[in-house]
C-alpha cells in the first residue's frame, strides 16, 4: 500500500494508516493495555515493516476504529469534507487502485461539465490470498497467535 | 459499558472467537455518502490531531486501519 500511496500522491491523493487494536495477540506483541504500548507497537510497524504512510494512533478502546467496522484490516476513502465515498472489509491494493482511478475520473468528468450525481454500488473484489506469507507474519507475533488461529480457522 | 472494561474487551488477549467476533461490525459501519462525526487521532509524536483535519489535507485520503500483528 505504500506503493500506491507514493503513485497517487501525484494527484493529491492523501494517505492514512489508523493503528488499532492488535488482531492477533502473541507472546512477542502481547495485546494493548495502554496508550505507551499503542505508540510503541505503531513505531514497531513504522520501523520493522516498513509502513511509510502517515500513521495515525487510535484512542485505547479504539473508538474511531469501532465507528468504522473494526474489521483488522480494512480500508477507506473519504473526501477532503470527510465523506466516506469506498469502504472494503479488507485491504487490497488492486480494489483500491480500481476505486482511486475511478475517483479522479469521476472529479475529471465533473471538471468537463457533466452533471454527476451519487449512487451505491455492492461487488465483491477478489484479492490474492498468500497462506504461507501470512503464517510467517503470524509467527513474528508468537506461537500462541499461529496456534489460535489455526484454531480458529483451520 | 464502563470504559476500562470496554478497553480490555476491544484489545483482547487472545484471538479465539469469543473474544474477537464481537467487533467483527463491517455492516452497521459508518455508511457511505455522509459526513462523519470527528475522531482524536494522535501521530507517532503523540500530537493530537482528528480524521476530518486530516482529511481535509486532498480533495481524497484513503486510509488503511490495521496492527503490527
Amino acid at each position: 500500500m505504500n506503493a500506491v500511496a507514493e503513485k497517487y500522491a501525484h494527484w493529491d491523493v492523501g494517505a492514512l494508516f489508523i493503528y488499532t487494536n492488535e488482531a492477533h495477540p502473541g507472546e512477542n506483541f502481547p495485546h494493548l493495555t495502554s496508550m505507551e504500548e499503542k505508540f510503541d507497537h505503531a513505531r514497531k510497524l513504522r520501523d520493522r515493516l516498513g509502513v511509510t504512510r502517515r500513521i495515525l494512533v487510535d484512542s485505547l478502546d479504539g473508538k474511531c476504529h469501532r465507528a468504522f467496522g473494526s474489521m483488522p484490516n480494512m480500508t477507506w476513502i473519504l473526501t477532503n469534507s470527510g465523506m466516506p465515498i469506498y469502504k472494503a472489509d479488507w485491504t487490497d491494493y488492486v480494489s483500491v487502485e480500481n476505486a482511486l482511478d475511478y475517483f479522479l475520473n469521476m472529479q475529471e468528468r465533473r471538471r468537463s461539465g457533466q452533471r454527476l450525481v451519487p449512487f451505491s454500488v455492492k461487488r465483491l473484489d477478489y484479492r490474492e490470498s498468500d497462506r504461507e506469507a501470512f503464517y510467517r507474519r503470524l509467527a513474528e507475533n508468537g506461537e500462541r497467535a499461529v496456534q489460535e488461529f489455526k484454531e480458529a480457522f483451520g | 459499558m464502563p470504559d476500562k472494561e470496554l478497553i480490555e474487551a476491544y484489545n483482547y488477549d487472545s484471538f479465539v472467537p469469543e473474544k474477537y467476533e464481537r467487533w467483527l461490525n463491517f455492516e452497521s459501519s459508518l455508511p457511505l455518502g455522509k459526513i462523519i462525526t470527528d475522531f482524536s487521532l494522535w501521530d507517532l509524536n503523540k500530537e493530537q490531531t482528528t480524521l476530518v483535519t486530516e482529511v481535509n489535507q486532498h480533495p481524497l485520503t484513503f486510509i488503511e486501519f490495521g496492527s503490527f500483528t
